[in-house]
C-alpha cells in the first residue's frame, strides 16, 4: 500500500517538475524570439533598403521621406541625456545611499525609505508630465528659451534613476564588514574618512553595478523625456535647444510610419540598437561583478 | 572596587578611576579602577562575557560609536582626561591604538594598509611613507616576509601574517599605548607564539594592555594581570603574584579552573 | 635618547592636533551634505505630491472618473481609460503570476546550478533590461501584426507579461529563500516528496512576501505606458461599448491617455485632463504601495500564525 501511494506522489512530482521546467524555458524562448524578430526587422534598413550602417550610425541628417536615414541626432541625444542623468543622479544617488547605510538613525531611515519607494512607483509618464508642467516653465522663466531640451530631460531622468542608484549603493555599502569600520576608526580616522577611504573603495564593484543599472534605466526611458525634450530631429546644440533621443523618436513617429516604409525600418533599426546597448550593459555588469570575486 | 598596584618605581601611563559602562539600562562595567604602568604589559583575564573587552574599548573611546552606550568615570592618559569635552576622540585613538580579535586588513595593498594611519594624520611625503612602512613592518616582525610584495593585496596573506600586518598598521601611527583584544585567539599555535614574542618586544617602547582568555598566555607574556568577574575588577597584581598567591578567593577559583 | 623621542613625539602630536581640526571640519561638512542630499530628495517628493493634489483635485469628480473621453471638445472624462488600466492589469497578472511562480519555484528549489539554470537566469536578466518601448515594438510585430490580434488589450497584456516576468520571478525566489531550511528538512524527514514539501511546507510561508511583491508590481503595471501605446492602442471604442470586456478591442489606459492628450490630441482642456489623470495615477500608486505592505503582513499572519 505504501508503495502505491508513494508512486502516485512521485508521478505528481514528475508532472509538476515538467511544468516548472517549461515555465522556465519560456524565458529562454521569449528572449530568443525578441532578439530574432528585432534583428530581422531592425536590419531591413540595410538588407532591403540597402542603406549603409555607416550612414545610419554617423550621418546627422534625418529625413526619411528624402532618403536620409542618419540616426546620429538621436544617438547623441540619448547619450547626452543619459550622461547628464548619470553625472547628476549618480553622485547624488551614491550620496543618499551612503547616508542610508552609514548615517541615518534607524527611525529616520524607516521614515524616509517609503519616500524612496514611492519615487520608484511613480509612472514614467507622470515624471514626464511633472517635467512638462513644473520644470519646463521654470527653465523658460530662468533662461528665456522654450524650456524644452536636454536640460529638462536630463533633470527628469536624474530623478528617475535616483531610487535605483540609492538602493543598490546602500546594499553595497551595508555588506562591507563592520571589522573594517572599526579598524579604520581605531587608527584615528573620522567617520567621513572611513567612508571615503575604506567603505566606498570596498563597495566599489557594487556601486559600479548601481551606476551601470542606472545607465540602463536612463537609456531605455521613453515617456519621461519625450514630453520635455522638444523632439527636434537635429543634432543637439546645447542644453536649452530642443533635441531628440532614440526612445523619444520611436514613440513619436511610429504611429505615423507607413508599413514597410523607410521611416518604419529606420525606427526598428533604432529599436534594435537600443536592444544591443541594453544587452551590452548586462555583459558589463557581469564583467564588473566577476572582477570583484 | 578599587584596585591599585603599589609600586613607587612605576609611572602610570593610564589611570582609570570609577569607570562605569552602560549599554542602555544594562551595566557592563561596575566601578572599575585601575592603574596601567608605562612600558609594561597588563593582561586582563576572566571568564567570557565578564566585561574585559568592554573595559578595553572604553580606553580608546570605541564606545562613542555604539548608539546607546555610555561611559562614566575619569580615564586619563598621562594625566589628561580622554573623555573631556574638548578632547577629540580622533586624537585619543591616534595615541591609543587597538588590535582586534580577528585580523581586519583593508582590501588594499600591504603598503596602503600600513600607511593608512600616517596618511590620514597628514603625512604626504612618499619617501617618508616608505620609511614608516618599512620601520613598522620590521617592528611587527613581518618585513622579511613581505618586503618584495608590498603592492600586493593584504588579503593574500595568511591569518598570522594579516594580524602582524594589523599590528604594523597600528605601530605606523606611533601610539603610546597599544590595546589588544585577544589578538591571537583566531590564530594557529605557531602564529600565536610569533605574536607573543612580538608583544614581548613591543613593551620596550609602548604600553600594552591585552585581553586574553588564555591564562597560560597571560602567564607567559604579561608583567601585571587584572582579574575580571561579572563587570567588576576583582584583583590586580604582578602576574606571578596573581597566579601563585591570589588574594581574593574568586581569583583563586578562576585560576585553579573552578569555572571558566 | 628618551628626551629626544619625547620631543619628536610631541612635535608630531602638535602637527596632528592642528590638522585634526581641519579633519573634524571636513567630517562635519560631509555629514551635513549627506543629510542635506537625503532631505532634499524627500522634500522634492513632498513638493510633487502637494503640487499634484493642488492642481488636480479640482478636476476629480464622479463625471471625470466615469465619463467618456471627448475627441474635440472640452469636458471629457477618463472612465473607460481607468477601466482599461484595471482590465489590462488583471489580464497581465493572470498570465504573469502562474509563469513567475512556476519559474521561481524551479529556480529556487530545483535547479540551483547547471547550464539550463544559467541560460534561464541570463534570459530573465536580459528581458528585465529591455527598454519598454522596444518591448512594445516587439509586441507590435508579433501580437498586433503577425498574430493579427490588432491593437488590443490582449496584445498589451502579453507584452506586459514579458516585461514583468523577471521581476515577479525574482519576488518569488526571494519569498521562497526567506523560508527557513528547517521547514523543508522537517517535511522531507516525514517522508514528503520535494513537491509536497514545497506546496504544503514552503509556499504558505512565502505567500505574504509574494503578495507584497505582486501588489507592488501591479502598481508598476498600472502606470506602464511605452509598451502599451503600440500594442493596446491609443483609443477606446465609442459610445457605451467603451466599457468593453472583449480582449481584442483597443484599450487605451489612463497612463497612455495622459501621454496621448499631451502629444497628439486636439482637445482644448489638455491641462485639466492631464492634471486629473496624473493625480489619479499618483493616488493609485500610493494605494498600491500601502496595500502591498498591509496585505502582505496580514497574509503572513494568517498563513503562518506569526507576526
Amino acid at each position: 500500500m505504501i508503495a502505491v501511494k508513494a508512486s502516485k506522489a512521485h508521478r505528481t512530482e514528475s508532472i509538476a517538475l515538467a511544468v516548472l521546467r517549461s515555465a522556465s524555458g519560456f524565458f529562454i524562448v521569449s528572449i530568443a524570439l525578441l532578439i530574432g524578430y528585432l534583428a530581422v526587422e531592425g536590419t531591413k534598413l540595410f538588407t532591403v533598403d540597402h542603406k549603409s550602417v555607416f550612414e545610419f550610425l554617423f550621418s546627422p541628417s534625418f529625413a526619411p521621406d528624402q532618403g536620409h536615414v542618419g540616426a546620429l541626432p538621436f544617438i547623441l541625444g540619448s547619450l547626452f541625456v543619459t550622461g547628464f542623468a548619470i553625472a547628476v543622479g549618480g553622485p547624488f544617488g551614491v550620496a543618499v545611499g551612503v547616508f542610508f547605510a552609514e548615517l541615518a538613525p534607524k527611525r529616520v531611515a524607516s521614515a524616509m525609505k517609503p519616500a524612496i519607494e514611492v519615487l520608484v512607483g511613480i509612472p514614467s509618464v507622470v515624471y514626464g508630465w511633472l517635467g512638462l508642467t513644473l520644470l519646463v516653465p521654470l527653465i523658460r522663466n530662468a533662461t528665456g528659451s522654450t524650456g524644452f531640451g536636454l536640460l529638462a530631460a536630463g533633470i527628469v531622468l536624474s530623478l528617475m534613476i535616483l531610487p535605483t542608484v540609492v538602493s543598490l549603493t546602500e546594499d553595497a555599502v551595508k555588506v562591507v564588514p563592520d571589522s573594517l569600520r572599526e579598524g579604520s576608526l581605531a587608527l584615528g580616522a573620522t567617520r567621513w574618512e572611513t567612508i571615503w577611504r575604506v567603505l566606498l573603495p570596498a563597495a566599489s564593484s557594487g556601486i559600479g553595478v548601481a551606476i551601470i543599472l542606472g545607465i540602463a534605466r536612463a537609456i531605455g526611458e521613453t515617456l519621461a523625456i519625450q514630453l520635455v525634450l522638444g523632439n527636434a530631429p537635429v543634432l543637439p546644440t546645447g542644453l536649452l535647444s530642443p533635441a531628440s533621443a532614440l526612445t523619444s523618436e520611436i514613440v513619436m513617429d511610429m504611429g505615423g510610419a507607413a508599413q514597410n516604409s523607410l521611416l518604419q525600418h529606420t525606427l526598428f533599426s533604432m529599436a534594435f540598437l537600443l536592444l544591443l546597448i541594453a544587452m551590452g550593459l548586462i555583459v558589463l555588469v557581469k564583467l564588473v561583478t566577476r572582477k570583484a570575486t | 572596587m578599587a584596585v591599585h598596584i603599589e609600586r613607587a618605581d612605576l609611572l602610570d601611563k593610564m589611570k582609570i578611576e570609577d569607570m562605569n559602562v552602560y549599554y542602555g539600562a544594562f551595566q557592563a562595567i561596575k566601578h572599575g579602577s585601575l592603574n596601567v604602568p608605562e612600558n609594561k604589559v597588563m593582561a586582563l583575564i576572566g571568564p567570557s562575557g565578564c566585561g574585559k573587552s568592554t573595559f578595553l574599548r572604553a580606553l580608546n573611546r570605541m564606545h562613542d560609536l555604539t548608539p546607546g552606550a555610555r561611559v562614566t568615570g575619569k580615564i586619563t592618559l598621562d594625566g589628561m582626561d580622554i573623555y573631556a569635552d574638548d578632547v577629540d576622540p580622533v586624537t585619543v585613538r591616534h595615541r591609543i591604538g587597538m588590535v582586534f580579535q580577528r585580523p581586519n586588513p583593508f582590501p588594499k595593498s600591504i603598503f596602503e594598509n600600513v600607511v593608512y594611519g600616517p596618511k590620514i594624520h597628514g603625512e604626504t611625503n612618499q619617501k617618508k611613507l616608505q620609511e614608516i612602512c618599512e620601520r613598522s613592518l620590521r617592528s611587527a616582525a613581518l618585513w622579511d616576509e613581505v618586503k618584495d610584495r608590498l603592492n600586493r593585496s593584504a588579503l593574500d596573506l595568511s591569518g598570522g601574517q594579516q594580524q602582524r600586518l594589523c599590528i604594523a598598521r597600528v605601530l605606523a601611527v606611533e601610539p603610546e599605548v597599544i590595546l589588544m583584544d585577544e589578538p591571537a585567539s583566531a590564530l594557529d599555535p605557531i602564529a600565536t607564539s610569533k605574536i607573543e614574542d612580538l608583544i614581548g618586544e613591543l613593551k620596550r617602547e609602548y604600553t600594552v594592555v591585552i585581553v586574553t582568555h588564555s591564562m597560560q598566555q597571560a602567564a607567559r607574556i604579561s608583567d601585571f594581570t587584572t582579574f575580571f568577574l561579572l563587570g567588576e575588577l576583582i584583583e590586580v597584581g604582578t602576574t606571578s603574584e596573581i597566579f601563585t598567591r591570589p588574594k581574593d578567593k574568586r581569583t583563586e577559583d578562576y585560576i585553579t579552573g573552578r569555572y571558566g | 635618547m628618551a628626551a629626544q623621542a619625547t620631543l619628536a613625539r610631541e612635535a608630531r602630536q602638535q602637527r596632528s592636533a592642528g590638522n585634526a581640526r581641519a579633519r573634524r571640519f571636513v567630517d562635519r561638512l560631509a555629514t551635513g551634505m549627506l543629510w542635506a542630499a537625503a532631505l532634499f530628495v524627500v522634500a522634492l517628493l513632498a513638493t510633487f505630491i502637494v503640487y499634484m493634489f493642488y492642481l488636480g483635485a479640482g478636476t476629480i469628480s464622479w463625471h471625470f472618473l466615469t465619463g467618456l473621453p471627448s475627441e474635440l471638445t472640452a469636458g471629457g472624462g477618463v472612465g473607460p481609460e481607468i477601466f482599461n488600466s484595471f482590465y489590462i492589469l488583471i489580464l497581465t497578472l493572470i498570465f504573469t503570476v502562474p509563469i513567475a511562480l512556476a519559474a521561481g519555484i524551479f529556480l529556487q528549489e530545483y535547479a540551483r546550478t547547471g547550464p539550463f539554470r544559467e541560460a534561464v537566469q541570463f534570459s530573465a536578466e536580459s528581458l528585465a533590461t529591455v527598454p519598454s518601448i522596444v518591448m512594445g515594438l516587439f509586441g507590435l510585430l508579433v501580437f498586433v501584426q503577425t498574430l493579427r490580434w490588432g491593437f488590443s488589450a490582449l496584445a498589451g497584456a502579453v507584452t506586459l507579461t514579458l516585461l514583468n516576468l523577471p521581476a515577479l520571478t525574482r519576488v518569488t525566489q526571494e519569498a521562497l529563500s526567506g523560508v527557513p531550511a528547517t521547514y523543508r528538512e522537517a517535511s522531507m524527514a516525514l517522508g514528503g516528496t520535494k513537491w509536497q514539501t514545497i506546496v504544503r511546507g514552503v509556499l504558505p510561508s512565502a505567500i505574504g512576501p509574494m503578495t507584497t511583491g505582486i501588489v507592488l508590481i501591479s502598481g508598476r503595471i498600472f502606470g506602464e505606458t511605452a509598451a502599451l501605446i503600440y500594442t493596446a492602442g491609443t483609443s477606446v471604442a465609442h459610445g457605451s461599448g467603451a466599457y468593453d470586456w472583449n480582449p481584442f478591442h483597443t484599450a487605451e489606459t489612463l497612463a497612455v491617455h495622459l501621454w496621448y492628450t499631451h502629444s497628439e490630441a486636439l482637445i482644448p482642456d489638455v491641462d485639466r485632463i492631464g492634471n486629473g489623470s496624473a493625480l489619479v495615477l499618483l493616488i493609485m500608486v500610493l494605494i498600491f504601495n500601502v496595500a502591498a505592505r498591509v496585505i502582505g503582513r496580514q497574509l503572513t499572519i494568517r498563513f503562518t500564525g506569526k507576526s
